[in-house]
């Protein structure tokens, strides 16, 4: 039987958390692996799917002393079914994934979203405000309003909500559902920010800075100094592809701001917390000094390289698929198995992509080809 | 150009006997294709001698042909194989010969063994040129206005070689696609099992037609028991006729299914097959293409819900019987094969394998297969 007030406890146990392991001493409130534990036993108790996980894998959560005994979810099940210790009725937030040619759409419920923000604005605002600037922020993504289902939508929304300045959202979807960006608004919005000396922050998916890059020239899209560019998500055939160096020198020289202050961030429908690249802080003197590509997690994720076929952990420095726990997936599965491949280094991880699908010596249909993701 | 009927037919009837010398494994043919076909196709030595000894169109009825042969004819015809199981150049020829007399042919870089030796045996073959035949592999296509070019491989390979072809060359492309199963209600689960377990052995279900989803009517328990029966026929069976390597992609995406079957229901494997369950589906997972078969338990009304994303590439449908599950699938996908359990990787020399009539822009009107 479903406990709020065991889940509320969880949580109270994961902010205690993240906010302990960013304090200036660093230390978090309880160990790592014994708060996973807990959270995978809760999860096992109310989540068939998960129970059914665990012993398929032989494991017995409760003899468990290690975050990595714990069975990962693969990203598909948020698809095939609902991951959530708590019944629909009691869900405040209910994010769906993007993919829309599989039919049918994965989904995260949430019963309270306060630990979700809790992960999201401490460590975005850790690597996109470290300095505490007085920002504006454009945001170049349908408002929450627009696409109440989207973690990104609502991740923005909160980071717009924490800076000073009233935020732009320079994306609306029009009648028919299309999302295409402001460009006059978005002009106007630079240059008032020029005029004002006022650097500001944009929130934008790749794919939108590429429509972008691509739209009419002509504009000055120029920032004042201290401006900085955030941006998430792959192409998922929205819009032509460009590598990452590329696309964020071009960002760069569109927006007049260091390479540096190109941000990219690494999230996920099926994750609450997020992952950034370091440049901006260490930049602005807040952080090590890291190269682009690569991306830290914050205190309460564990990303571990996994072999792709047997889902073991691959030795450090070796390629494998990102295995993410996330303690800030209190209600759903704080394990996840990702398709993404992944090198773990000094510091963080490299994202290499999507690990691709087999391509059958044959006729018949890769899976990739049929969800139209190949 | 209109061509006599019989030229045509004798033409394919020699591709046809040439199929029979490949099918016997005494013949030297036949032994040739073994040796090669074990080194290049990745199939297991008895998977090689199932598919070319069983799995080869060597015995068409009168009526197959006939349907063979109406089609639009042409002068010249062009044949692509990009990728394909290893018997399907003889089809492949067959209809290309059925269209034209002059026939160029670019075999799979991968698999090339029988486009090799069909065009080889046909070049030097006195029956076929007899009937007007000459036949020639060629390392690239150049088809010119008129001809016909007809294209087997994945939709992004076929588009552009399509885009390639000069205006006016008749573009007829094959795709790729899969095979879905559907046990009705009327029909006994463990015969079900085995002889779907037939039509996924060969070719270690890398064609088109191989079925790759099952969906059993009745109930999460029946479906069960299904997938117990599927696993053990397919055992059985695999004990026979071994699986080839597996590649690391393939090991990889089987590895994803088996953790997400794990997750949402009952996962089977074997050292040969792995078998998943869904009981109560949301949507479809398709397993990876190497003698895996994702089992759910579906009603006519979950199967338009089910197939929303699959349905414009099912090649084929199985089922013996024509219970209401089966009929809304076959609803679905109007323009796949129908087939009997058991038969699905047995289609009527009729002609392409693939009758969706995919239609690609670029190079003259977009067709439909007859």
């Amino acid at each position: 039987m479903f406990s709020a007030a065991e889940s509320d406890a969880l949580h109270a146990r994961v902010r205690a958390f993240i906010t302990a392991s960013l304090s200036p001493r660093g230390e978090p409130a309880e160990p790592f692996d014994a708060l996973a534990l807990d959270l995978a036993r809760a999860q096992a108790a109310h989540i068939p799917e998960m129970a059914r996980l665990a012993r398929a894998r032989g494991v017995d959560l409760s003899l468990a002393h290690e975050a990595s005994a714990i069975p990962a979810v693969p990203c598909d099940v948020f698809r095939l079914a609902r991951l959530a210790v708590h019944p629909p009725a009691c869900d405040v937030a209910l994010f769906r994934t993007s993919g829309t040619s599989q039919g049918v759409r994965g989904e995260h419920a949430l019963r309270t979203v306060e630990t979700y923000e809790l992960a999201a604005l401490t460590w975005g605002a850790r690597h996109l405000w470290p300095d505490g600037a007085a920002l504006r922020a454009l945001v170049l993504t349908p408002s929450i309003a627009q696409v109440p289902d989207s973690s990104l939508g609502f991740m923005l929304d909160r980071f717009a909500r924490a800076l000073e300045r009233p935020p732009a959202f320079l994306m609306p979807l029009d009648a028919r559902g299309e999302a295409a960006i402001d460009l006059d608004g978005l002009a106007a919005a630079a240059a008032e920010a020029r005029a004002a000396g006022a650097p500001v922050i944009v929130l934008a998916t790749s794919f939108a800075l590429v429509h972008l890059l691509d739209g009419p020239g002509g504009l000055d899209l120029r920032l004042p100094a201290g401006s900085r560019v955030m941006q998430t998500g792959g192409f998922k055939g929205r819009s032509r592809e460009i590598a990452p160096d590329a696309l964020r020198a071009l960002v760069a020289r569109a927006f007049a701001v260091p390479e540096t202050h190109v941000v990219s961030e690494y999230g996920m429908t099926e994750l609450s917390s997020q992952l950034y690249e370091g440049t901006l802080a260490a930049a602005l003197g807040h952080g090590p000094a890291l190269p682009h590509g690569v991306y830290l997690p914050p205190p309460w994720v564990r990303v571990t390289a996994v072999d792709p076929g047997s889902l073991l952990p691959v030795p450090r420095g070796e390629i494998g698929l990102a295995r993410v726990v996330d303690l800030a997936n209190v209600d759903s599965a704080v394990a996840i198995q990702t398709a993404d491949c992944v090198r773990v280094v000094a510091g963080g991880i490299e994202l290499l992509g999507r690990q691709p699908g087999a391509t059958p010596r044959g006729c018949s249909i890769a899976a990739d080809e049929m969800l139209g993701r190949a | 150009m209109i061509e006599a009927l019989d030229a045509r037919r004798a033409r394919v009837l020699r591709v046809v006997a040439l199929g029979r010398r490949l099918a016997d494994a005494g013949d030297p043919l036949g032994s040739e294709a073994r040796a090669a076909l074990e080194a290049s196709s990745g199939l297991s030595r008895e998977g090689v001698a199932l598919a070319l000894g069983e799995h080869l169109e060597v015995d068409p009825a009168p009526g197959q042909l006939d349907a063979l042969l109406v089609r639009a004819t042409s002068a010249r015809c062009h044949v692509v194989l990009a990728a394909n199981v290893c018997t399907a150049a003889l089809r492949a020829i067959a209809l290309a010969v059925a269209t034209a007399p002059r026939v160029a042919v670019r075999a799979s870089r991968r698999d090339p063994v029988l486009a090799e030796i069909l065009t080889r045996e046909l070049a030097a073959d006195a029956a076929f040129a007899a009937a007007g035949g000459a036949i020639a592999r060629v390392v690239e296509i150049a088809a010119a206005p008129g001809d016909e070019l007809h294209l087997y491989g994945s939709d992004e390979a076929m588009a552009a070689l399509s885009a390639r072809a000069p205006a006016g060359v008749v573009v007829r492309a094959h795709g790729t696609g899969l095979g879905l199963a559907v046990v009705g209600l009327a029909v006994a689960v463990e015969a079900a099992a085995e002889a779907l377990a037939r039509d996924v052995v060969p070719f270690d279900q890398r064609g088109c037609l191989s079925p790759r989803v099952a969906l059993v009517e009745g109930g999460a328990a029946r479906a069960e028991a299904f997938a117990a029966a599927l696993h053990g026929a397919l055992a059985a069976l695999g004990e026979r006729v071994p699986r080839g390597p597996m590649d690391a992609a393939a090991r990889a995406e089987l590895a994803r299914y088996r953790a997400t079957l794990e997750a949402v229901g009952v996962h089977r494997e074997g050292p040969h097959h792995a078998v998943g369950l869904d009981p109560a589906p949301r949507a479809l997972v398709l397993p990876p293409a190497a003698r895996a078969v994702h089992v759910v338990a579906a009603e006519a009304g979950d199967a338009a819900a089910l197939l929303r994303a699959s349905a414009a590439h099912l090649t084929s449908v199985g089922s013996d019987d024509d219970g209401a599950l089966a009929l809304a699938v076959r609803a679905l996908a109007p323009h796949a094969r129908r087939a009997r359990l058991g038969a699905m990787q047995r289609p009527p020399l009729d002609g392409p394998v693939d009758l969706r009539g995919v239609g690609l822009r670029g190079a003259g009107p977009a067709l439909r297969d007859p």
